[in-house]
């Protein structure tokens, strides 16, 4: 460098326009710098406003107090803790609830019920493994017919027959949805010589066109990654299983479903996440009994009119997801 | 006891083909039935939409002419449909360049806190789009930023880039860099190599991440909704259409919509290949 300080000015350019081209980072700086500052001021930065909101609290006319002495952790303990009881109280009532509602025969174990706020996540999360076991049962039969029995030519056009309702829009596909459950539709007449569906019956805005409208929507995203797994297994280890005594079920649950996991459980969080977040499907479907989580988050920033509550709301939603993502990657699955 | 059971699991096993195919087409059933119900009623001569009392095109034939059909106003939809198609498109301009550079980036070099911006990279395909929206809208509000769709673009981009980057990233994996040594050893520089050599054989990949985003903005709502003010938009349009329940006239938007995409992707899939 020192001895060409004394070359003309445009060689200095050209050299130094060399070194910035040969230097290892700048491509990479050139590379990332649009897309950092986009996520960064666009999507980052929004977070932070939102995270910082959490922490905030509601005036007495649904403004939002953010000054030094407003700050605290107060929205979280709203969310998690009933009113006059400790955390250990509450955590205990929260796994009393939820075991009084997934075994029928108790009923009273804890004196204290958990907050509605904690009770909503846990429904939300419900929904989102509800959707995601019937997604797996009916979708895992069929991603395995596609990937190994169907014959070759007909595998792609079977799964873009999978993808295509994926691309087709959203909402639209909802109204379909509400266009069969709805009193006198086709599919509700059919059902009504059931002798126990009554005449001018309606499944919507229930828990079930809630459950019936996050499989439809997602399903297609367990198919998809079950199927590519499926279609790489080698199948001649099923017949060496099968030629060394195990039955065909046998062979399938030790040796081809193992190797079919990772789809399986790309599919799962594929599921999940988005069902456990979602808030237009049941904002269409559901009823007063079938809101989630993301109903109770935009209710908050709407009429109801806790923008903190809301918005800590929003952030325990995203711990979970986060939580989810790292039991996938614990088992050993990748992103991507 | 066992052994029966055994027996009757491996029977059914073995008949299992049968059971799969009956399976398959019942999913394929439940995937199509309702677009298939949608678009039927869309042809159905009657005020009250879902019972079936015979074919007509009445409901076209009037929005189509302008006239607003149970409280669709066809001028509204229209117009909702060009504020859709323009954001999509600034938006898909947008990520795709970015989303590409991107993935270059995440490919081909290493950098501290890579894995940390991956992760961030992911971040807004998984995260809830309601807490995208809302975030959006308060930062916006602070700044103090009018909304508009100059402001929806700007939150499209947001989560576009990560889809492109995403889909090209997968396929730069699979990618021969030789092929770009070759070429700089024949004399071609950092430009010529990616112009004729990177960016061809990459195209796929940018152009199915390209497709994923201008999908996945044209189909937004819930984004949408907190950061474009006043406007409207085609899926906000057909929301507060159906908040107001079924009638004829929004079957009518809906089969549009619903033909008009699917058959557009399904030309695109047809020269692409399957693409998701």
């Amino acid at each position: 460098m020192g001895r060409d300080s004394n070359d003309r000015a445009s060689g200095l350019d050209a050299q130094l326009v060399r070194r910035i081209r040969r230097n290892q980072w700048t491509g990479a700086i050139v590379n990332l710098a649009p897309s950092a500052f986009w996520l960064g001021v666009f999507f980052l930065a929004p977070l932070a406003v939102m995270f910082f909101f959490s922490f905030g609290e509601r005036g007495a006319f649904g403004e939002v107090l953010l000054a030094v002495e407003n700050l605290g952790l107060q929205q979280y303990r709203r969310f998690f803790i009933p009113e006059d009881t400790s955390i250990l109280v509450a955590l205990w009532a929260t796994v009393a609830w939820l075991i009084e509602t997934a075994v029928p025969g108790i009923e009273t174990l804890s004196a204290t019920q958990p907050t509605p706020y904690v009770r909503l996540l846990f429904k939300s999360i419900g929904y989102g493994v509800l959707a995601t076991v019937v997604s797996f049962a009916v979708g895992y039969p069929m991603a395995y017919y596609i990937g190994h029995i169907a014959p070759e030519r007909y595998q792609n056009l079977l799964i873009v027959l999978v993808i295509l309702p994926f691309w087709a829009s959203f909402l639209v596909r909802i109204y379909a949805i509400q266009l069969l459950l709805s009193a006198n539709s086709v599919l509700m007449s059919a059902l009504a010589v059931l002798p126990f569906v009554e005449q001018g019956a309606s499944l919507m805005y229930s828990q079930f066109a809630v459950l019936l409208g996050l499989v439809y929507i997602w399903i297609p995203f367990m198919i998809l990654p079950v199927y590519s797994s499926i279609e790489e297994i080698d199948f001649t280890l099923q017949e060496a299983a099968m030629d060394l005594g195990a039955d065909r079920f046998e062979a399938f649950y030790h040796v081809i479903f193992p190797q079919s996991k990772p789809g399986v459980m790309a599919g799962s969080v594929l599921v999940f996440i988005p069902s456990a977040g979602a808030y237009v499907i049941p904002e269409l479907l559901g009823g007063t009994d079938s809101q989630m989580i993301g109903n109770f988050i935009a209710s908050q920033f709407g009429s109801a009119g806790n923008w903190p509550l809301g918005a800590a709301g929003a952030f325990v939603l995203m711990g979970v997801m986060l939580l989810s993502i790292a039991a996938y990657q614990r088992g050993g699955g990748e992103l991507g | 006891m066992m052994g029966a059971f055994r027996r009757a699991r491996a029977a059914l096993f073995e008949r299992g083909a049968g059971l799969l195919v009956a399976q398959t087409a019942f999913v394929y059933l439940f995937l199509y039935l309702p677009i298939a119900v949608l678009i039927t009623l869309s042809f159905n001569d009657s005020r009250y939409a879902v019972v079936w009392q015979g074919f007509t095109t009445k409901w076209y034939t009037a929005l189509l002419q302008g006239e607003t059909v149970a409280r669709v106003d066809p001028t509204a939809a229209w117009n909702a449909l060009l504020n859709s198609v323009e954001i999509a498109v600034a938006m898909v301009v947008i990520s795709t360049v970015f989303g590409t550079m991107l993935a270059f980036a995440l490919d081909r070099y290493d950098f501290p806190g890579k894995r940390l911006f991956t992760g961030v990279v992911f971040m807004p395909i998984i995260i809830p789009s309601i807490v995208m929206g809302i975030s959006l809208l308060l930062f916006f509000n602070i700044v103090g930023i009018q909304l508009g769709t100059g402001t929806a673009i700007i939150g499209h981009v947001a989560f576009g880039i990560s889809f492109v980057a995403v889909v090209v990233a997968a396929r730069l994996q699979t990618f021969d860099q030789t092929m770009e040594e070759a070429a700089m050893d024949l004399g071609a520089n950092e430009l010529e190599t990616l112009r004729f050599v990177t960016l061809p054989m990459i195209k796929p990949g940018i152009f199915a991440g390209a497709l994923l985003a201008f999908a996945m903005s044209f189909d937004d709502y819930v984004v949408t909704f907190f950061i474009i003010g006043q406007e409207n938009t085609l899926p906000i349009f057909f929301f507060g259409m159906v908040r107001q329940g079924i009638s004829p006239g929004v079957n009518v938007v809906a089969a549009l919509i619903i033909v008009v995409t699917m058959a557009l992707v399904a030309v695109a899939q047809w020269f692409q290949g399957p693409t998701w």
